[in-house]
């Protein structure tokens, strides 16, 4: 249904923010095409544009996002519940204006990364992966991947366990305790709050916007458009510009693609993963890749048990028949 | 027809070789996901379970998912198999019956010395129900399960509606596995079913036992296998057997000898066990 929509903003978004029709020239959006890959959209992050908006007080795109979400998280209540038998509460809601790290109130920071005497910002938020396992083994199912790609967690359905920020390679979702439906369940025994991070905008991107962070930043280092052309763009940019990509393989291929003209290697080397503050591992692994084989296993399992019992009913049969046989002997 | 009167044991048998396997593996498997279930929330790090010995990988979901689809493999194999084999063959003795509702509180009753036990077939009638109870929720189990796994594998933007109503199916067919897995050990505990225990094990339970309790599933293996009810009936020992006894119907023709024989055995076996004949544990 949205789907036209979507294609509409897109197109609209991508001749905003690639400056023009010229720059699209040799780009062509899918026409009424249905195929799932048509429908998503990825994002193009191209380090040798973003300056990291040196000269303003906070970064364009972290001041867009923080005034958009200002008011997502509802009002933490009072007294939070002390959790059972460990005591971990996370509360951000005093110290909201924290903008160099991921938290529940800022979805996006910059990283500043020195190397060889060049300054390099890279913007860090969620990468929106192929296959997240954040979304795919949520226990309730509140984290989901939308048909466009947008990984998106419904905070009324979170119950802030946090499972999502371990699967996470970068672990990019933030807990915000003392909101959420766990309230009103088996608060102290049972969740601890509501997770947190970027949800590329889905709200807007289906209000026919582009995403916050990309509509404000002045450079245009970040572009949003269908998946195979910014996935070609990104492929283009890096060669132009003898670079690299980032986001391409990494857990298992994603949405967002980092153009970069030095190695991710040197720049993960400037990144120390701390909370909040993910590195840039290159080629790190989707982990949940390796239960695949067994999960497909699992799927062929009922055929194999009505398979094995028609096999033995057979075998069975055949043993009623010659006992039958021998009885009428007798 | 696997069961069978060993009269001379004083053992009827009661579950085939293959209803054995099919028993312990959805058991083993169902506690090897029951376990890995509760290991896919976060509840690991936060019960401090991982700091069990032997435990430390609880909090690790990807081995924890792989432990569960190894045992989901078993678990829907063994259990798609156990309803399309037995399915197959007719067999319906587990089935719930008109009245079961009805009797298995007369029998619940008799547990607490409230009136006497019905005569009852080769499971109670309670039994049935639970069956049936327990069968539903593990294909519920089974079901929400595949979805899930399709989603991890195949398809991880599936409709999000689906999505809910797999999870929830799951998250709530979990609890009610519990709860029929403790409702199942509770019912283990009971005194008059301790017999049954040694069947599962065995596939053989006391003869004795069975005519006492089971007394219309009895009657019909003695049909199938032409024997006369009274014959094999060790509860009255055989040297007093009162030969005026107007329940004996008379052995047809064409069985005489067979008859004659296994009560040879019948004779020599119960000397054998050197010992009376239990009626109850
Ligand atoms: C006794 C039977 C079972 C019990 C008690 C059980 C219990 C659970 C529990 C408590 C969870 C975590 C909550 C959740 O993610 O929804 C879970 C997750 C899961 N279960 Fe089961 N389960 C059983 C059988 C199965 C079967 C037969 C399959 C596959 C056919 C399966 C597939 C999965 C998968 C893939 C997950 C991981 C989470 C996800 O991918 O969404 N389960 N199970
Ligand atoms: S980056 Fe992390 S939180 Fe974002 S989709 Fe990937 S796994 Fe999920
Ligand atoms: S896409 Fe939206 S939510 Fe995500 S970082 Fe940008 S502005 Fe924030
Ligand atoms: S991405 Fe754009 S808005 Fe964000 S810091 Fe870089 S230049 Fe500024």
């Amino acid at each position: 249904m949205s789907k036209k929509i979507n294609f509409n903003l897109t197109r609209r978004s991508f001749l905003k923010l690639s400056g023009g029709a010229a720059a699209l020239a040799g780009l062509s959006l899918p026409k009424g095409a249905d195929a799932a890959t048509d429908r998503q959209l990825a994002t193009l992050i191209d380090l040798s544009l973003c300056d990291g908006c040196k000269d303003l007080q906070a970064p364009a795109c972290v001041t867009a996002c923080k005034t958009i979400n200002k008011d997502k998280i509802p009002e933490v209540v009072d007294n939070i519940p002390e959790p059972w038998p460990r005591k971990t509460i996370e509360d951000w809601s005093k110290k909201k204006g924290v903008f160099n790290r991921l938290t529940p109130y800022n979805f996006i920071y910059i990283h500043k990364a020195q190397i060889e005497g060049k300054t390099i910002f890279v913007p860090r938020r969620c990468m929106h992966c192929d296959n997240p396992a954040c979304a795919t083994i949520c226990p309730f199912s509140a984290n989901h991947k939308e048909k466009n790609g947008a990984v998106v967690i419904e905070q009324n359905q979170c119950f802030g366990g946090a499972k999502c920020k371990d699967v996470c390679p970068w672990e990019i979702p933030q807990r915000q305790s003392g909101v959420g439906i766990y309230l009103h369940v088996l608060p102290g025994f049972m969740g601890n709050g509501v997770m947190y991070k970027c949800d590329l905008c889905d709200e807007r991107l289906k209000q026919g916007k582009m995403p916050g962070c990309i509509e404000a930043c002045p450079r245009k280092a970040m572009l949003i458009g269908p998946r195979r052309d910014i996935e070609k763009m990104a492929d283009e940019r890096a060669r132009a510009m003898n670079g690299f990509i980032y986001g391409k393989t990494e857990n298992g291929g994603t949405s967002t693609f980092y153009v970069s003209p030095v190695s991710f290697e040197q720049i993960n080397k400037t990144m120390q993963k701390k909370p909040g503050q993910p590195d840039m591992k290159p080629d790190v692994k989707r982990r949940m890749a390796a239960t695949d084989p067994l999960g497909k296993s699992v799927l062929a399992a009922p055929a194999l048990g009505v398979i094995a019992a028609g096999v033995l009913n057979w075998f069975a049969g055949r043993k009623d028949q010659v006992k039958k046989e021998e009885k009428g002997n007798d | 027809m696997t069961e069978e009167i060993l009269a001379h044991k004083n053992l009827v048998v009661r579950h085939s070789m293959l209803e054995l396997i099919e028993h312990w593996a959805i058991a083993i498997s169902g506690l090897i996901l029951i376990l890995t279930g509760i290991f896919e929330l976060p509840v690991a790090k936060r019960y401090y379970i991982i700091t069990l010995p032997g435990l430390g990988w609880s909090a690790d979901f990807i081995t924890s998912l792989y432990l569960h689809y190894a045992a989901a493999f078993v678990f829907s194999a063994v259990g798609i198999f156990h309803l399309a084999y037995h399915g197959l063959r007719g067999e319906k003795g587990l089935l719930p019956q008109k009245g079961d509702a009805a009797a298995s509180i007369t029998v619940i009753k008799s547990f607490i010395g409230l009136g006497k036990e019905p005569p009852m077939h080769k499971y109670l009638p309670e039994q049935r129900l639970a069956y049936a109870g327990m069968a539903f929720i593990i294909l519920m189990l089974i079901l929400s399960g595949l979805v899930k796994t399709y989603k991890n594998i195949y398809a991880p933007d599936m409709s999000h509606t689906v999505l809910l109503w797999a999870t929830w199916i799951h998250n709530i067919g979990f609890v009610l596995f519990f709860l029929a897995f403790l409702a199942h050990m509770a019912a283990i505990a009971l005194r008059p079913n301790w017999p049954m225990v040694r069947g599962i094990f065995t596939g053989k339970v006391r003869l004795d036992y069975a005519r006492h309790r089971h007394s219309l599933w009895l009657k019909e293996i003695e049909q199938e296998q032409n024997i006369p009810a009274a014959v094999s009936d060790e509860t009255t020992p055989p040297a007093k057997m009162d030969p005026t006894e107007a329940t004996q119907p008379t052995p047809q023709p064409g069985t005489q000898h067979a008859v004659e024989e296994k009560m040879e055995d019948i004779r020599s076996g119960a000397e054998d066990e050197g010992k009376p004949p239990q009626t109850e544990a």
